[in-house]
């Protein structure tokens, strides 16, 4: 069933494939940009989380700068620092900084050293060095700086303000530790994850990450060797886009923003989805939809290949279905009107075969019906039944065309076995022709042998004939080949394919002449010179009616059907008949009546040389016999 | 030659030696000429006899009057406030730590400067008031003007190691330390001081620009018109 070559596989093959190699490329396409799309979306997103990263901070550092300048502005603490008093300072410190809710508050002399602070030393932290935030500040137009520095071994964020009394009297410090709460509030705000790190010694040390398993960054960062500003980071094999932002001038400390990739992904994946849907239900469509479509053509199609072949042999039957609008309706309606033209066709074909000879009725079909006719050399063969009319007059008319019919049938199946063409039945005589309308070359054997078939068919008949109580018919058959005019014949409307001419009514004069000369058979001397083969007996030489040339007539023999010598002897007496030597010929003829008493032409000639013997014929006699009656 | 004379004249009214000097200084950073650098000298060897001296640093327009002053030891300071709203001064300075809270006029109980040093004036409420006062034990000392020169006339001859000083100088320890050595006899000595100055934000504050402004007066201005 499944055949590539057919129509209805190739059709679906071409529109599924069509539809794939779309939806492939729009797939491709789609999938590219979305990727290309959540990058970029993603890569926006940590530009906006690092600027609120900034903001935040920096809004840290402000408030922090605001706080330590009350502190700074304030009388009191002024007056404390005045006096020296370290308690004091401490204690006034410590309610600062639960005033702005600060981690660190220090106070450094002018000299950095460490006035007080609320700070409790961590074991192993490295020594507080204010160096680099006082040198900032110092560099400043304000007079303030703010860092993020480790502080106490955390990472923090210091601002650095001086103690005005009102000039810088000393150092106010206050620290913001950048602690888990920091970066888990930061997460909050931007959904990114916040990770702080600190460079030691080529290693990344996670000081605060909101990420569940945050050595696991560090790890991954070890990898990269040069990391960028933002790059795709694998952590256990979940692709996350990171951004580095540095907190310090020498990027000891960083922040890590970092978003998943898969996050950014998730729509479009869902669109990929979609689309794979999409595609398969158009896939399952268009399968079916082509195949249908597909089917549609080749049904009709296959119902008419199936009906050509019906019509192919000779079945009109069945017309195909032709109700759709479509070409393929019109191709089935133009299909049902040429069978129905071929129907027809056939039948006037068949009729015309019935009523014409079947090699005329293809004649006549194959060319155009017109009048007029070629020249060309027929054979032409006439019979008919001697003393029909006595046999008519002794027979009831519907016995009588019973009989005729069945002889007519007998003879024209023999003809046509000989491949002669009736040319028509006149009452009970047969014209036929051989050699037209089509010539077999061999067109006067084929007319002798099936004359001679004629007479053993016709014995065969008589034995039915005799056998029913019927009368024998006998028949004489006239043979001529010549030069007729061979085509239609008769009206325009109104025609017969027919020859005519010379030859044409010496084969019927012939044909009158069996009766004469007591033979079945009569052939003219053109059919003889044109079927050598046959063996002949010369019978006369005549001059039929209507006609001055003289015409010698012959008799083809079958073997056997005379005597010893027979035909030699009669052959020998003709010759001497003709040399005027009559006692001659009426010796040899007379030893041949003996022979066979019941030859009509041996008693004949026998005859003819007694007449002349009395009543010699003139001296120009040419040995001719006329024949003047029909 | 003429100012020569012009002290040799003031030496004589004021019946001080005869062979008194003068010592013209001049204070000058990259920047050029700088005003407000304190020229002191002091004379080695026999420190000098104390004297009771009073000065007055005045507070008008919301700035203190002068910006700089050099002060002997012993030094009584009025502070009138001449401004028509309060003040409150304030030092919290090594050198003379005190406070007169928020007075008017010559309510103050003036302020004796007895110890050598730095002293920052401030005033509590309006943090742009600023006054310097160099506290020292040599009555020779002078602040430059404009043009960044001072002239310490009467000076006794002697040896003087002068120093410069200036509020928003770098380097003071170390200025402190190196003096210049100068001897003085009858003649006048110029001597230039070349100094580094921090920020100006280290040692000067702005006046807010409306610091002068009077609201409620410009309400009434404009309920007037």
């Amino acid at each position: 069933m499944f055949r590539f070559h057919s129509f209805r596989t190739r059709l679906t093959v071409f529109f599924v494939g069509l539809l794939l190699v779309v939806q492939g490329a729009a797939f491709v396409i789609v999938d590219l940009a979305n990727s290309h799309y959540a990058r970029q979306q993603i890569n926006t997103e940590l530009e906006v989380d690092a600027r609120v990263f900034d903001r935040l901070l920096a809004g840290r550092r402000a408030e922090l700068i605001q706080a330590a300048r009350l502190l700074s502005g304030d009388f009191g603490f002024k007056t404390a620092y005045a006096s020296g008093d370290q308690g004091t300072l401490l204690s006034a410190l410590q309610n600062h900084r639960d005033r702005i809710k600060a981690g660190v508050m220090i106070l450094l002399s002018l000299d950095e050293e460490v006035v007080a602070s609320t700070l409790e030393p961590r074991a192993g932290a490295a020594a507080m060095d204010f160096s680099a935030i006082i040198e900032a500040a110092d560099d400043s137009d304000e007079g303030e700086a703010a860092l993020v520095m480790m502080l106490n071994g955390r990472p923090h964020l210091i601002v650095m303000v001086p103690l005005l009394a009102p000039l810088p009297v000393a150092w106010i410090g206050i620290g913001f530790e950048l602690d888990g709460q920091f970066v888990r509030g930061l997460k909050e705000l931007t959904l990114a994850h916040v990770s702080l790190l600190r460079r030691v010694d080529e290693a990344w040390r996670i000081e605060a990450s909101t990420l569940r398993e945050p050595d696991l960054l560090a790890s991954a960062l070890a990898r990269v060797t040069r990391p960028g500003h933002s790059f795709v980071l694998e952590i256990a094999g979940q692709d996350s886009v990171t951004l580095m932002q540095p907190l310090d001038a020498e990027g000891v400390l960083q922040a890590v923003l970092q978003r998943p990739l898969a996050v950014a992904l998730a729509p479009y994946q869902r669109l990929r989805l979609a689309l794979l849907l999409l595609t398969a239900v158009a896939f399952t469509a268009s399968l079916f939809g082509a195949s249908a479509i597909a089917r549609s053509v080749t049904r009709p199609v296959q119902q008419l290949v199936a009906a050509t072949r019906r019509v192919q042999k000779g079945d009109y039957g069945g017309a195909v279905e032709a109700d759709r609008v479509d070409e393929i309706g019109e191709l089935a309606t133009a299909f049902n009107h040429m069978t129905q033209g071929l129907a027809e066709r056939d039948q006037v074909r068949d009729m015309l075969g019935k009523v014409v000879d079947p090699a005329v009725a293809e004649e006549l079909l194959s060319k155009d019906l017109k009048l007029g006719g070629e020249e060309r050399e027929v054979t032409i063969l006439f019979t008919d039944i001697r003393g029909f009319t006595a046999l008519s007059e002794r027979q009831r008319p519907s016995d009588l065309l019973n009989l005729l019919n069945r002889y007519l049938t007998c003879m024209t199946d023999v003809i046509e076995a000989e491949g002669g063409v009736i040319d028509k039945y006149i009452g009970d005589a047969i014209m036929a022709l051989f050699g037209a309308p089509l010539a077999h070359g061999d067109d006067a054997e084929r007319a002798i042998r099936a004359a001679l078939a004629m007479g053993h068919e016709l014995a065969r008949l008589n034995q039915e004939l005799t056998a029913l109580g019927l009368p024998e018919i006998a028949t004489g058959i006239g043979i001529n080949t010549g030069l007729v005019v061979a085509g239609n014949m008769g009206s325009a409307h109104r025609l017969n394919y027919s020859v005519i001419g010379d030859g044409v009514n010496l084969a019927s004069r012939i044909e009158g002449l069996t009766r004469f000369y007591g033979v079945p058979l009569i052939v003219s001397e053109s059919t003889a010179a044109a079927a050598p083969e046959f063996i002949y007996r010369e019978l006369d030489r005549v001059r039929v009616k209507g006609k001055q040339e003289p015409v010698r007539i012959f008799e083809p023999l079958e073997a056997g059907s005379l005597g010893d010598g027979e035909l030699d002897r009669y052959h020998e007496a003709l010759a001497h008949y003709r040399n005027r030597d009559w006692p001659q010929a009426d010796e040899i003829l007379a030893g041949l009546v003996e022979e066979v008493p019941a030859s009509r032409l041996y008693a004949l000639y026998r005859q003819r040389c007694a007449d002349f013997l009395v009543t010699p014929p003139p001296d120009d006699w040419d040995a001719t016999e006329v024949h003047s009656e029909k | 030659m003429r100012g020569i004379v012009l002290v040799s004249l003031m030496a004589a009214i004021l019946g001080l030696p005869a062979n008194a000097a003068e010592l013209r200084a001049k204070v000058s950073n990259e920047q050029g000429a700088v005003e407000n650098a304190v020229i002191y000298a002091t004379l080695l060897g026999s420190p000098p006899a104390p004297g009771i001296v009073e000065a007055i640093i005045d507070q008008v327009d919301k700035l203190y009057t002068p910006f700089v002053s050099a002060l002997r030891v012993g030094t009584t300071v009025k502070f009138p406030n001449r401004d028509n709203i309060k003040h409150h001064l304030y030092s919290v300075s090594k050198a003379k730590s005190f406070e007169r809270p928020l007075y008017t006029g010559q309510k103050a109980a003036p302020v004796l400067f007895d110890k050598p040093g730095e002293v920052t004036l401030g005033c509590n409420i309006h943090d742009w008031m600023i006054a310097h006062i160099l506290v020292l034990n040599t009555p020779y000392a002078k602040v430059t003007g404009k043009n960044g020169q001072a002239v310490i006339s009467d000076l006794p001859a002697g040896t003087y190691a002068v120093r410069v000083w200036h509020p928003g100088m770098k380097g003071k320890k170390k200025a402190a330390k190196s003096p210049r050595t100068v001897n003085l006899a009858a003649a006048t000595v110029d001597i230039d001081f070349k100094i580094r100055l921090r920020p100006k934000s280290r040692w000067w504050r702005d006046k807010p620009w409306d610091a002068d402004r009077n609201y409620a007066d410009d309400e009434r201005n404009s309920a007037g018109n």
